[in-house]
């Protein structure tokens, strides 16, 4: 039981103060600042708080010295204050601008793999010599500070920076089973976890739109249980994608489709032989796999790999028939809610001097009750 | 003649300060500018999921939106972000642009963003095709 607790209001003011003394005031110069230098932050407060808005993101990490959770909030707090204006039309591989693309699983895939922006490959050491005072600069390849990347001259190969989705190319060798039939999309009828409340199963569109917002730390818990082995499965990951998606719109009077502008998404897919693991994957309903793998994909707004690939593989293992406690779809959905978890875990720092105090009296009950009933 | 998807496009993605500079010097051709819509809002991101192809909102994302009308003509514009002024000024040049009010100077204009975003575009291109990797195995 709740009960209203009042009182403080200075305390909270001067508390609210001191915070700021502490932690620094902030302007528009400085939100500017980390908009345009902490871009992958950016990325994560927008994927969790499933609003791409980055000046915005970066005002709220200013707002709240860097709380993540908190930053995140305060984004989700402002969205619903926003109308919903449209629907786009659907992000896809031919309207999105890529920049990398790998794939653990096959070396040589269709369009080939480009490493793109990444430290994936860089030396893990910190540039201490940019605290003395030298600037930072692009690592060259011996891994040292050097020459900034040549921008000009040609490439090797040309290169296509909308190619086409891999599991296309599987579809063609039989890897992965026909997509069925759908009707044509509508933007506007896909289930919509901000509207409806989640029923287990649930649809599909329930389970990725909730990883695509989902708290990167919490999806990477679960998806490193599975990997340590508290899975059923071994994923490859079949390909991550970062790239620049148009945001397509209609024109209210011509109804001409234009872009909006451009924001950043990134997509992982995973794949694992159909069958394998401790149970048959269940669209197979025990019989003969009807193609080679099974996929896994999460994506989200934002460029944030570890949360794609994390995801991508928890996919995999909701589908499976016995997975573990911790990899099933309820709790996976219900506990990587980066705003519903955290905020539950810090309301217990609020008063419950009440329902505590019943508590304890209850317990005091008991003893005492205890105590009668002892023989003297 | 421009497409009309071609230099939304172009306008949404142009920078703000060039596009506005450009719509302010637009406004003394245009009389009776009939302001219908000047709002930010939120535009849902449905995406494919590549390995079952179904649909799903990858998120959503903040745009400013507007809606004027000149002499008839209707104008329209929507770009990322929550700057107003920006979504006015091309939904000015739009309605100018159907209006066949200045044409030739948005035309030029347009073009001329054009080819800056085709050159960032190209510098990007160059810049991920050396990344192209070629995994050996032993």
């Amino acid at each position: 039981m709740y009960v209203a607790a009042k009182g403080g209001e200075r305390a909270i003011q001067q508390a609210e103060q001191l915070f700021r003394e502490l932690n620094g005031t902030f302007d528009a110069t400085f939100v500017r600042l980390i908009e345009r230098h902490m871009p992958y932050l950016i990325d994560r407060v927008m994927g969790e708080g499933s609003l791409y808005a980055p000046e915005l993101a970066a005002l709220a990490l200013a707002q709240t010295g860097g709380d993540l959770y908190e930053a995140v909030l305060l984004l989700r707090a402002y969205r619903s204050t926003q109308p919903r204006l449209a629907y786009a039309e659907p992000l896809d591989e031919a309207h999105t601008f890529t920049v990398r693309r790998i794939s653990a699983a096959f070396k040589d895939i269709p369009g080939g793999q480009y490493l793109g922006p990444t430290l994936d490959y860089s030396h893990r050491l910190l540039h201490l010599d940019v605290l003395d005072g030298r600037d930072s600069a692009p690592a060259s390849p011996d891994g040292a500070t050097g020459d900034p990347i040549d921008k000009t001259g040609a490439a090797d190969l040309p290169f296509d920076p909308h190619p086409p989705a891999l599991t296309d190319w599987h579809r063609r060798y039989g890897l992965l089973a026909p997509l069925p039939d759908l009707p044509p999309h509508d933007p506007a009828s896909v289930p919509d976890v901000t509207r409806d409340p989640i029923h287990f199963p649930a649809p599909r569109a329930h389970r990725l739109q909730s990883l695509a917002r989902a708290d990167t730390g919490g999806v990477l818990a679960l998806g490193y249980a599975s990997m340590r082995g508290y899975g059923m499965i071994h994923p490859t990951v079949n390909e991550v994608r970062l790239g620049y998606a148009d945001v397509r719109l209609r024109h209210p009077v011509s109804g001409a489709l234009f872009s909006a502008g451009r924001v950043r998404v990134c997509q992982g897919e995973v794949v694992t032989p159909a069958g394998s693991g401790s149970d048959a994957h269940p669209s197979t309903n025990g019989a003969a796999p009807p193609a080679a793998l099974n996929p896994g994909f999460t994506a989200t707004i934002g460029w944030n790999e570890v949360k794609v690939i994390a995801g991508a593989m928890l996919d995999l293992e909701m589908e499976a028939a016995n997975a573990h406690p911790a990899h099933r779809e309820e709790f996976v959905l219900y506990h990587t809610e980066a705003v519903e978890a955290s905020g539950f875990c810090i309301h217990f720092k609020l008063p419950h001097y009440v329902t505590f105090n019943s508590s304890l009296d209850a317990i005091r009950r008991a003893y005492a009750a205890v105590q009668q009933a002892e023989p003297q | 003649m421009i497409e009309q998807s071609s230099y939304l496009s172009i306008l949404a993605r142009a920078p703000a300060v060039d596009v506005k500079s450009f719509a302010e010097a637009l406004i003394p051709m245009l009389d009776d500018i009939e302001v219908l819509q000047n709002r930010t809002g939120l535009v849902m991101l449905p995406m494919r999921d590549t390995v079952r192809g179904e649909l799903f909102y990858a998120g959503e994302a903040l745009l400013a939106e507007a809606h004027v009308r000149i002499r008839g003509a209707e104008g329209y514009a929507a770009c990322l972000g929550r700057d107003l002024q920006q979504a006015l000024a091309i939904a000015l040049i739009d309605a100018a642009y159907t209006a066949s009010t200045a044409r030739s100077d948005i035309e030029a204009f347009v073009a001329a963003q054009a080819a800056a975003q085709a050159e960032a575009d190209a510098a990007l291109c160059l810049a991920v095709a050396r990344t192209r990797v070629q995994m050996e195995t032993f």
